[in-house]
């Protein structure tokens, strides 16, 4: 942590706390975004949660909330102050950008035990990778309407973080946390411990196998910590039906940026179950691969995942995605393998414009239909499915270079 | 991939330039030509009722004989308040509302823009449907002053009229809301938004409210006089919104098949449904669309999907009161058989007759067209090799990068004792935080003019614009002077290049995104914004970058604006007070797109023309 990086910070928390002051309306209005807000982070959805647990009725009642019950006892121990909820948020970015400091300053994006970049000395520094963070648009935008998705954005960054500095119990309690948050981060779990494995001490190193089997034993033990924890505040097993049950079998059909809103409600009933199970493994089935091509560069592989969950999970947001394109940064050395790094990035802008214009034709002006904004939310998956290509595609051609120095320069065809 | 593109074709980059640049030019003149192409017969349509429920003209409409002696005392009454202030006028249209045995209430609002205050009271009255549960309502309003400021005599005398009639008839399955609104532009402003409970602190609330309202007619025939000679109908609303192509087909239909009168579109008095008078029509349509503005009373209802028209007598004919009666009586029996909101026919359209238009599909693409033309260039301006800036600290070229240290931990693959030298060609680098700083910048220093103009009173508006307008000449060539005097002499060009790449991409991407919003404006400011494609900055050449600068400065937003008030022949300051009110009192947008779209696009395109100029004369060639 040097000046740079606390000036950078300094002046993230700056913009924020400008936003939430000079504009007070402004949280509501991103807040009913179904860009920003899913479901299954709403704030919205959040208050009314904390307004039935306070006055003593099962907040899943009603079947509006769907958020860990730890949120709810973290939120009704606050005081109910608007100033101390944003400042909270304002925290939680804070908190993330220390974490991608301290990612991007272990030096793991460039050089890992198996792979050292040739392009090392062209990453960027871990102040520009925090300034990346804490002045992209998406990520401001969402610390703006306070979903509960930032917190799990500062866990997994923390979780990362706490592995490529090999300590594994804290990255292990954090991704267990951020698994009780909003279940998809558990796909995360085969590249973390490749990635903590890689970065434990040469010295007291025990083999992969009892690493995994430890890591994993640790993991469902905090897990049930938390569930147990849960169950203590809310008096049921109610919570698990109606936040996991949520992601994984997707009763609210609320419109967002992903591509399963629009696909489920189309379907005949008869279908739906197969269509589900189709789906979520479709995620499952990235993991194993991607860890295994990825294996020299774990680090990359836990982001190339968290850019494909980002794509297809079953509520996502913007803020999956800024959390992925920051990250990305991180290998920002190998941008110039890209291919379309302006045609990405322009078409992405298009997608993020047209977005809300089309939000507007189907449900405030009326003259446009469902039709319009699933059409570009399709324009922004496949876009960021590009990106998602691309950058493995660099980070691929960068380790292949290494391998073979004589191929620097030619051109790849691909058959 | 499933397209196989010659591989060499990154490294022969002219072929790609060159097929951008042509495709770029060809997408603006095919998006120019299919526009005028248009008012063709084989590319627009007539139109046609797309609602079966609606029945346009299948009734027999029995408004006249003594209804008309009703609605000529109603015009002497309303003759007599012409002059009395509006609350007078509200309580004499309650008493008279209320005699018909209908529930009345009124409205208090007042308005603050431009440094002037609009105040008024509207009065309305709700005939609740016999047949209906007051779920749904329609609504006929009349303003006491028309958007001209006339007398809306005959209008108010006839909504009068009409509210004893209607109340006779036992066959409304929808509530009926008669509306008196104080002026044509604020008034009913203030009764839609109350009516939606948004309204704002100095607007009063509605004591009697009805259902959703379903359509809105409103009549504006002005004079003592009470002959007329054809109905105007006036459809625009605010943002360039449109009601649905059914209740204009409806009411063209009705007047003209079932009445006999005839009904013109844009102040097109003497159609003769040819080329020339289409395309004048569609034009008129599209500069009414892109400003944005209230064009009657019905505007204000369109942003919240209730679909309005207003219908204008025009001119001396022997049509009178009763054929006006009876067409507003056969719209509203159409618009009584509607089962759900308006829905089927089209919401995108240009009309360039009263039974001709073309619909999104057809028009969409010119816009469109225009829009990839400035995404087009920016694509190839980034291509281009000029973006990159080539010597200076470009000069790490191969790095060598020994990873004999890191041996130990490799799996072993590489013979360990080898030295592995490994060089990465870095080649040109873009630099990218000049260009995009000053793109940024610049669109943030567009929330100036706008905040300036919305809060700048009527009286120094015109002063204020003369200063903004030299400021704004200056300001392009200072931050040229500036940028050439700071930045080292071969990252110029590419600086001035790439700001220009982001600007054209920036400008396309916002201008396709409006294309759906408002196609008018997003046509129109892409046509004034074509020199922006080409003008480049030229150190070499200096008469072209004079030539271009002129251009430029023709094209300007202040350009446009000079463009419009001569359209109407009104000041600049009469423009600029209307888009004060405008964004105060209606939440129109266009002032929002000109100074933060259109102007910062413009500064870019002037910085990079100014450039050259001040590199000639600092003698920077790059």
């Amino acid at each position: 942590m040097d000046r740079k990086c606390l000036l950078v910070i300094g002046a993230g928390v700056l913009i924020r706390l400008v936003l939430f002051t000079a504009f007070p309306s402004l949280p509501t209005i991103l807040a009913q975004r179904v860009e920003i807000s899913t479901p299954v982070t709403s704030y919205k959805r959040l208050q009314e949660g904390i307004y039935l647990y306070t006055h003593g009725v099962s907040p899943y009642d009603g079947g509006v909330f769907h958020q860990a019950p730890l949120l709810l006892s973290l939120f009704s121990i606050l005081p109910p102050s608007t100033i101390v909820t944003n400042l909270l948020y304002v925290l939680a970015d804070i908190f993330s950008a220390i974490s991608l400091v301290q990612i991007a300053s272990s030096g793991v994006p460039t050089v890992t035990p198996h792979h050292v970049s040739p392009r090392k000395a062209n990453s960027w520094p871990p102040w520009a990778i925090a300034a990346a963070f804490l002045f992209n648009p998406f990520t401001i935008a969402t610390c703006i309407a306070r979903p509960t998705i930032v917190f799990t954005n500062t866990i997994i960054l923390h979780a990362i973080a706490a592995a490529v500095n090999g300590r594994r119990g804290p990255a292990f309690v954090s991704i267990a946390m951020a698994t009780y948050l909003s279940l998809y981060p558990i796909l995360l779990l085969p590249p973390l411990l490749f990635l903590t494995y890689d970065s434990l001490k040469p010295i007291s190193k025990p083999s992969i196998q009892a690493f995994s089997a430890i890591s994993v034993i640790m993991l469902s033990v905090v897990l049930m910590v938390y569930f147990k924890l849960s169950h203590l505040i809310t008096g049921s097993w109610e919570f698990i039906a109606s936040t996991y049950g949520v992601h994984l079998l997707l009763p609210d059909l609320t419109p967002n940026v992903g591509l399963w809103w629009y696909f489920f409600i189309e379907m005949f009933d008869s279908f739906r179950a197969f269509f589900l199970c189709l789906f979520q493994l479709h995620l499952l089935i990235y993991v194993p691969s991607v860890c295994l091509r990825l294996r020299k560069q774990p680090l990359f592989a836990l982001i190339t995942l968290i850019g494909i969950c980002s794509i297809f999970k079953s509520y996502p947001a913007i803020g999956d995605t800024g959390l992925y394109l920051s990250l990305l940064m991180l290998y920002n050395h190998t941008f110039p393998l890209m291919r379309y790094t302006f045609f990405l990035a322009a078409a992405i802008l298009y997608a993020t414009f047209l977005g809300p214009a089309f939000y507007y034709l189907w449900v405030y002006a009326g003259s446009g239909n469902a039709n319009f904004f699933y059409a570009i939310t399709l324009v922004w998956s496949i876009f960021n499915a590009l990106i998602v290509a691309d950058a493995i595609y660099a980070v691929l051609r960068d380790e292949h270079e290494t391998e073979r120095p004589e191929l620097i320069g030619k051109d790849v065809v691909q058959i | 991939m499933a397209l196989r593109v010659p591989v060499n074709l990154r490294k022969n980059l002219s072929v790609v330039l060159y097929a951008f640049q042509g495709l770029s030019i060809v997408a603006v003149i095919v998006g120019l030509a299919s526009l005028l192409l248009l008012p063709l017969d084989e590319y627009s349509r007539r139109t046609y009722i797309s609602e079966n429920a609606l029945l346009p003209g299948q009734v027999h409409a029995y408004f006249g004989g003594s209804e008309q002696n009703i609605v000529r005392a109603f015009r002497r009454e309303v003759d007599l308040l012409g002059n009395s202030t509006s609350d007078v006028v509200a309580e004499r249209m309650a008493e008279i509302f209320r005699s018909a045995g209908l529930k009345v209430a009124k409205q208090r609002y007042s308005y603050k823009a431009a440094g002037g205050e609009y105040t008024g009271e509207n009065v309305y009255a709700v005939l609740h449907a016999p047949r209906g549960d007051a779920t749904e309502a329609i609504v006929l309003c009349a303003p006491w002053r028309n958007i001209d400021h006339l007398l809306n005599e005959g209008g108010v005398a006839l909504t009068l009229a009409l509210s004893r009639y209607f109340k006779r008839w036992s066959l409304w399955s929808k509530d009926i809301i008669f509306l008196i609104s104080s002026d044509a532009r604020a008034g009913p402003q203030a009764w839609v938004d109350a009516y939606h409970d948004l309204h704002g602190e100095n607007i009063q609330s509605l004591s009697v409210k009805s259902g959703a309202i379903q359509g809105v007619v409103v009549v504006d025939y002005p004079g003592a006089y009470h002959r007329f000679e054809s109905l105007h109908i006036i459809y625009d609303g605010i943002n360039g919104q449109l009601p649905n192509l059914d209740l204009i087909n409806t009411a063209v239909q009705i007047s003209r098949d079932q009445m006999g009168l005839r009904t013109d579109l844009q102040e097109m008095w003497n159609h003769n449904d040819g080329y020339r008078h289409r395309l004048k029509t569609m034009l008129r349509g599209m500069v009414n669309q892109a400003l944005g503005h209230s064009t009657g009373p019905h505007s204000s209802f369109i942003p919240y999907h209730i679909d309005a028209i207003t219908l204008a007598t025009h001119g001396d004919g022997w049509h009178d009161e009763g054929s006006l009666g009876r067409t507003v009586e056969s719209v509203f029996r159409s618009l009584n058989n509607l089962l759900e909101h308006f829905h089927q026919s089209f919401f995108f359209y240009l009309l360039m007759a009263p039974k001709r238009f073309v619909s999104i599909g057809t028009y969409l693409p010119s816009a469109m067209l225009l829009a990839v033309g400035l995404t087009l260039t920016a694509i190839r301006l980034w291509v281009d090799p000029r973006s990159r800036s080539v010597g200076g600290d470009g000069g790490e070229v191969a790095k060598a990068e020994k990873t004999s240290e890191k041996e130990d931990l490799k799996s072993g693959k590489e013979g360990s004792g080898k030295v592995e030298v490994v060089a990465v060609d870095s080649g040109p680098k873009r630099e990218l935080f000049l260009p995009m700083s000053i793109v940024i910048g610049v669109h943030f220093c567009g929330a100036i003019p706008f905040a300036v103009f919305n809060l700048v009173d009527y009286k120094s508006m015109a002063s204020v614009f003369y200063v903004f307008i030299a400021g704004s000449v200056i300001l392009p060539t200072l931050i040229s002077v500036l940028i050439t005097l700071t930045a080292a002499p071969h990252r110029l060009l590419p600086a001035f290049h790439l700001s220009r790449c982001f600007s054209l991409l920036f400008l396309g991407m916002f201008l396709s995104t409006l294309a759906t919003l408002n196609f008018s404006l997003s046509f129109l400011i892409g046509l004034f914004s074509l020199p922006l494609t080409f003008a480049r900055t030229t150190p070499k050449s200096i008469p072209l970058a004079l030539v271009n600068s002129i251009l430029l400065q023709l094209t300007s937003p202040f350009a446009a604006l000079f463009a419009v008030a001569g359209y109407w022949g009104l000041g600049v300051e009469d423009i600029l007070k209307e888009a004060s009110f405008g964004w105060w009192v209606w939440g129109m947008w266009t002032p929002v797109i000109v100074w933060c779209v259109w102007w910062p696009a413009w500064v870019v395109g002037r910085i990079s023309v100014d450039s050259s100029l001040v590199m000639a004369v600092m003698g920077k060639s790059g």
